[in-house]
């Protein structure tokens, strides 16, 4: 049965399926550029997972709002009166006007400007102009509530998903995916520093979530952040400790990793004892987490200082202190946004240097940020050209020379110099997401996370 | 007196268009020479948010921003864009910056206050079309070498940023 019938060219499972070859790391260069995957991304992907909406301390009391999308569809991520979180599709059942025009504000309800409709915050349809002259109240407002989305958090982040059969989040982000967000909270509660960056690139959102699993890029796309002296990238890349974990349904950690026997003498530090070290470290080392991180992390994820990506478009950053998300907007553009996120216990010195280092070096025009959107539009433009599209995307670094291993708590993970690990396993689950018709056939058939040879 | 006034105004003008002739002349380092030592270059970011929370359009100091560089981040700017490495601009973009509706908000001391609109406009590579503008605030502190550029705010009139970087210097 054909699959994608929006676009021009129908994909059947099989087609899907091969778009990613496991046994030789190379993915067809069409998943960037060609407009029935696109749509059909849409549908399997961006509407069946679970999409990041925003922190709890961005809508901390009752009717604040932020606007978010779950692919392409805007959604109002708003507190009601309760005190729960609503995500609510942003588009008046009437004639899908949209309710909210500003991206983040408070609101008492949402009253549509076209025709006055007017929506609780948690959905309800409450009021209806013309109720008795026009309608003669004949109109079932109880079905004509806004649309919702699940809502479930995690550690204060509000997740979303349109699918009525999707897992719980818990079990959706799995070991890899709630080590990713521990990372965040690693250093204690945090709060979202006011103020979201955002940029358009042209690019496909694959290819800027795969970067972030990619060390071998760094010294070369960011050999200038380096001669200026803003950051040393061989205190940071760490090539020849790398470690890759992978979770199920793609999500996955790449970069450097905590030799077990250092992580051994981390173990055995105390609180102030790591905060002393990580004092007299030398510059860019990664601060010391303090004892509790453990229980956030795992005991194989504490050992991370990588990139997390929550599948399919969430990135953590090394630190834990911003993460990006990739919006889908086409084949060939993709919207980034930027949160920052500091200990909500922070000292102010503290505080202003966090801020500090996430203004400089990601967003559009961050000092390291700003080599890697170019990287990306060129490499989605050269999969639109005919013969240049026929040529694989060749992800075979350290294929077959690795092992994956399963840790105590079950983690899979491995460690290995510098390679691909990480975007084999994005593209592989890529391809199982697509070609699965709903999510009992996508737990039915994706591969779990892998021990032996990788 | 008016006389007085219609020479500053045209000072502070002459200061910012060979300014802005050196950025487009990619004249970088001879740029950083116009700055201060306690230079704050900052380009907050600005949100779509309703009439009476119109307060919170821009992001305040201290918050996140687009740019929020001392002297030392933007000299770290200028060797990043000379060092033949940085391909966001190598080869470089062409640029322009155009200044105008200047006006003298403030003197006080040796530092005047200059408010004016800018249009930066980039084209890169074979098709890549940037537009970016906006409001700024500068102060210019007159020092014996002529105009020192002490504090530069920009306000820019887009919310999402509609380019791959902001790679160039504004």
């Amino acid at each position: 049965m054909a699959d994608g019938a929006q676009g021009e060219q129908a994909w059947s499972r099989g087609e899907l399926l091969s778009l990613y070859d496991p046994a030789t790391g190379v993915l067809d260069r069409r998943v960037l550029s060609d407009e029935a995957l696109y749509q059909l991304e849409l549908e399997r992907i961006f509407a069946r997972g679970w999409n990041f909406m925003c922190h709890d301390s961005q809508i901390p009391e009752p009717g604040d709002y932020f606007i978010s999308y779950i692919g392409e569809d805007q959604v109002i991520v708003v507190r009601d009166e309760a005190g729960d979180v609503n995500v609510l599709l942003n588009t008046c059942r009437h004639r899908g006007n949209a309710l909210c025009r500003a991206e983040q504000g408070r609101a008492k309800s949402f009253v549509c400007s076209y025709h006055g409709w007017n929506y609780a915050l948690d959905g309800r349809l409450i009021g209806v102009p013309g109720l008795k002259a026009f309608y003669r109240n004949d109109i079932d407002r109880a079905r004509l509530g806004l649309a919702r989305a699940r809502a479930e958090s995690y550690l204060g982040f509000w997740y979303a998903t349109l699918a009525p059969d999707a897992p719980s989040l818990h079990d959706y982000l799995g070991d890899v995916g709630r080590t990713g967000l521990g990372m965040i909270c690693a250093y204690g509660d945090v709060e979202v520093v006011d103020g979201i960056q955002k940029n358009i690139i042209s690019c496909n959102w694959k290819i800027a979530v795969d970067n972030l699993f990619d060390w071998y890029h760094v010294p070369y796309s960011h050999a200038s952040a380096n001669t200026s002296g803003f950051i040393d990238i061989a205190s940071i890349q760490h090539p020849n400790e790398q470690m890759v974990m992978l979770g199920e349904y793609g999500h996955a950690i790449g970069g450097p990793g905590i030799p077990r026997d250092k992580q051994d003498q981390i173990d055995a530090m105390s609180d102030p004892e790591r905060d002393e070290a990580s004092r007299t470290a030398p510059p860019n080392s990664a601060r010391i987490r303090p004892r509790a991180a453990k229980a956030l992390m795992g005991a194989v994820g504490v050992r991370s200082v990588g990139h997390p990506n929550i599948f399919p478009n969430l990135w953590i950053t090394m630190s834990g202190l911003q993460i990006c998300l990739r919006l889908p907007r086409g084949p060939s553009k993709t919207e980034l946004w930027w949160f920052t996120f500091v200990p909500k216990a922070a000292p102010p010195a503290l505080r202003r240097g966090m801020i500090a280092q996430a203004n400089h070096i990601f967003g559009p025009a961050g000092i390291l940020e700003q080599d890697d959107g170019e990287n990306w539009s060129q490499s989605t433009r050269s999969a639109r050209g005919v013969s240049s599209r026929g040529l694989g995307q060749y992800l075979g670094m350290g294929l077959g020379h690795d092992q994956a291993v399963a840790g105590e708590d079950g983690e899979h993970y491995i460690e290995s110099p510098v390679s691909e690990h990480g975007q084999r396993w994005l593209y592989r689950a890529w391809t199982e997401w697509m070609a699965a018709s709903d999510w009992a056939d996508l737990k039915a058939n994706h591969t779990p996370p892998p021990t032996g040879t990788v | 007196m008016l006389p007085e006034n219609v020479l500053l105004q045209y000072e502070v003008e002459q200061f910012l268009y060979a300014e802005a002739a050196l950025l487009d002349a990619r004249k970088y380092r001879e740029w950083l020479g116009l700055l201060a030592d306690d230079i704050h270059y900052w380009m907050p970011i600005r949100r779509t948010v309703t009439l009476g929370d119109i307060d919170r359009e821009f992001t305040k100091l201290g918050d996140m921003a687009y740019f929020d560089d001392d002297r030392g981040i933007l000299e770290v700017r200028v060797r990043k864009l000379e060092a033949g490495s940085a391909w966001s601009e190598d080869p470089p973009s062409r640029s322009r910056h155009f200044v105008s509706n200047v006006r003298i908000l403030e003197v006080a001391g040796d530092e005047i206050t200059v408010e004016a609109c800018f249009h930066l406009f980039r084209s890169r590579l074979e098709s890549d079309i940037d537009n970016w503008i906006g409001r700024r605030v500068d102060v210019l502190r007159r020092t014996e070498a002529g105009f020192r550029l002490a504090k530069r705010h920009l306000f820019l009139d887009q919310t999402v940023i509609q380019s791959t970087n902001m790679s160039t210097i504004f």
